[in-house]
């Protein structure tokens, strides 16, 4: 039986933006290390919200339970951790366990390809070893290796960002939409590479899409949002249906 | 590498990708910096320009009493011994001062002035020695121009006088030990040692000086006393508690207290204005900075927030626009000392001479220039704390919503 990566109980988050927001409400979240999860839903409900308490970089406002146990580590209660404002330790997971990829790919503009790849290696001052080619070569990027992200296409973009989440072999891969900006061809090329890529490294991949083309083949975890017109003022409830 | 290098290494590579805004900040700080280096040069030049000229002319030092009166040595070496006096040596009779010189070099005979000196002479401190006897002499640079003479001549001195109804004339021969600097007087004017000066006022009077073979009535074995003497001051800033202790023993004396007291006010005054002046221009920039930091941090949130996501923590993300305010003080430094070094130059060598001024007008030393970084940067880190602050409090989820 494998190990539960995450484990969340009656998490609550409230988020208001401009007059109007939404509350998503987490009664029960389990993943398991090795699955492939995909939170789908509609625009707005919360998906993006939900990667990023799971990224350890947004509070929740209340919770029953909330724990980490990534593989061959230890596990953290992250309740806790943000109850005490421990904002090393939550940087620690983070920076060793958890790799993220944005929409947009999120590089930074002034390291070359092959630094923002190296960046999260060098945070865990790990050693230099092929790790980075081999990953930019399997993603198809070896050839802009040395070339600023303002140069790269869309894709290839992207592609270096998966290549920069997985650089230090973590344990948890975070996507929020990471094929939105893409064209469908580039998408499913790059989706397929990457969940080979996962495959063989054991890395459990939670993904945040409205995109079916690319989910169909991953576990759903419903969204669902509460219907009704959009009021001023209005906080609109999210929770995963079964 | 620790957080803390990949910080580092990260603050600068993003300074010099954006360097036209990173240049736009080096500028504003160097417009700031360089006015007021400037102006605290053209201060410190003038006002130092001022006191250096006070200082260094030990004409200005010295106190001349007025008219005649009756000094001791005993009372001579009790001022001589004091911390704020740097020289003092007796004066005889003005009229029994005065010797005739003839060279060979030249026809003239020249009337000259008698000033007795000793080692410390501020008149003839650029000079290796002093007369050390009878036979030595030191010329004012007219008297050596119109007898013709230079170092090492021998010039033949005379005196007269009329004694028991006979006129007398004596000769010395006297080696010019050495020419004194012609900015100290236009006179013609002879130093020599105090026996010599002693010697002709004795022969003037009548009395006999045997170690020159001169005749004459015995001096009296009583202790003389002195009508005047030359004294200086060890510095400017000294001379006007000299006159006052001099006049609270019921001696009148003349200085130069009123110019060295105009000096003075003068540079208080400047350095009133100039401190007004830094410490507004310093707090306008401060918060210049502070502000174009906290927009910096605001403009950088979404790349902070991806540092935040990799596993950056909060503290060392504080760091990131701190050391850009540092590399922005240190270019803004260098730019304005560059930008002051080319104006002082304008101003010294082509404003200076148009004004007929042969003064530094603007100049700083090295220590100037040391200070000015170390205010450049306690004031960047001050303002860096202000966008550090803004640093941390952003929350990661919020700035990676923006892309």
């Amino acid at each position: 039986m494998s190990a539960t990566v995450y484990s969340l109980k009656n998490v609550v988050k409230q988020r208001i933006i401009e007059n109007a927001g939404f509350r998503l409400c987490i009664p029960s979240l389990e993943i398991q290390a090795g699955e492939n999860i995909a939170i789908v839903g509609h625009s707005g409900c919360g998906k993006s919200t939900l990667l990023d308490m799971l990224a350890l970089i947004l509070c929740p406002d209340t919770t029953d339970q909330f724990e980490i146990s990534p593989v061959d580590a230890r596990s953290d209660n992250i309740d806790i951790l943000w109850q005490q404002k421990n904002q090393d330790r939550l940087a620690q997971v983070r920076r060793q366990h958890i790799g993220y990829v944005l929409q947009s790919g999120g590089l930074l503009p002034y390291l070359t390809v092959r630094e923002n790849i190296e960046l999260p290696r060098k945070l865990l001052q790990l050693a230099d070893d092929d790790s980075i080619s081999s990953i930019s070569r399997v993603l198809g990027i070896h050839r802009q290796l040395d070339k600023l992200p303002g140069l790269l296409s869309a894709g290839e973009r992207q592609r270096a960002a998966f290549a920069r989440a997985l650089s230090h072999r973590p344990s948890i891969l975070l996507a929020d939409e990471p094929t939105a900006a893409l064209d469908p061809i580039t998408a499913r090329k790059i989706m397929a590479v990457v969940m080979e890529l996962i495959k063989g490294l054991k890395i459990t991949l939670i993904t945040a899409s409205h995109d079916w083309a690319h989910v169909y083949k991953m576990e759903l975890r419903i969204l669902d949002q509460e219907a009704g017109p959009i009021e001023q003022g209005r906080i609109y409830q999210s929770t995963f249906r079964d | 590498m620790s957080q803390v290098g990949n910080i580092l290494r990260l603050s600068f590579r993003d300074y010099t990708h954006e360097w036209r805004m990173s240049g736009c900040f080096v500028l504003a700080l160097a417009a700031v910096l360089a006015p007021m280096m400037i102006l605290f040069g053209l201060k410190f030049g003038i006002v130092s320009s001022m006191i250096y000229e006070l200082v260094e002319n030990p004409v200005n030092r010295e106190i001349r009493p007025i008219g005649s009166g009756r000094y001791d040595p005993q009372w001579i070496d009790r001022y001589g011994d004091r911390d704020d006096v740097e020289f003092i040596i007796p004066k005889t009779r003005t009229l029994a001062a005065s010797i005739q010189l003839k060279s060979d070099q030249s026809k003239r005979i020249l009337s000259t002035e008698l000033m007795a000196t000793a080692e410390h002479d501020p008149l003839l401190a650029n000079l290796a020695s002093t007369p050390q006897n009878l036979f030595e002499i030191i010329l004012s640079r007219g008297a050596a121009r119109k007898l013709n003479l230079s170092r090492g001549d021998q010039v033949d001195a005379s005196l007269a006088r009329q004694f028991k109804g006979k006129r007398e004339r004596v000769h010395l021969n006297l080696e010019v030990i050495n020419i004194a600097d012609a900015l100290l007087t236009s006179r013609s004017v002879a130093f020599v040692h105090l026996d010599l000066l002693l010697a002709t006022e004795y022969f003037k009077d009548g009395r006999s000086v045997p170690e020159l073979g001169w005749s004459g009535d015995a001096v009296d074995g009583k202790s003389r006393s002195y009508p005047s003497f030359r004294l200086y001051a060890r510095s400017i800033y000294d001379v006007e508690n000299l006159v006052k202790s001099l006049e609270g023993q019921g001696v009148r004396v003349k200085a130069n207290a009123a110019e060295i007291a105009t000096v003075q006010s003068i540079e208080r005054n400047l350095s009133i204005i100039f401190w007004i002046v830094a410490c507004v221009g310093a707090t306008g920039f401060a918060f210049s900075l502070g502000a174009s930091l906290w927009g910096n941090v605001d403009r950088k949130k979404r790349d902070l927030s991806i540092l935040r996501l990799l596993g950056f923590s909060s503290r060392r993300i504080v760091l990131f626009p701190v050391m850009q305010s540092l590399y922005t003080a240190t270019l803004g430094w260098l730019l304005a000392v560059l930008v002051y070094l080319s104006f002082e130059q304008i101003i010294n060598r082509f404003l200076a001479p148009r004004l007929k001024l042969d003064q530094t007008l603007c100049y700083l030393i090295s220590d100037h220039f040391f200070w000015a970084f170390g205010l450049t940067i306690v004031t960047a880190i001050f303002a860096a704390i202000i966008g550090g602050i803004r640093a941390a409090e952003i929350e990661p989820s919020d700035g990676l919503r923006d892309i």
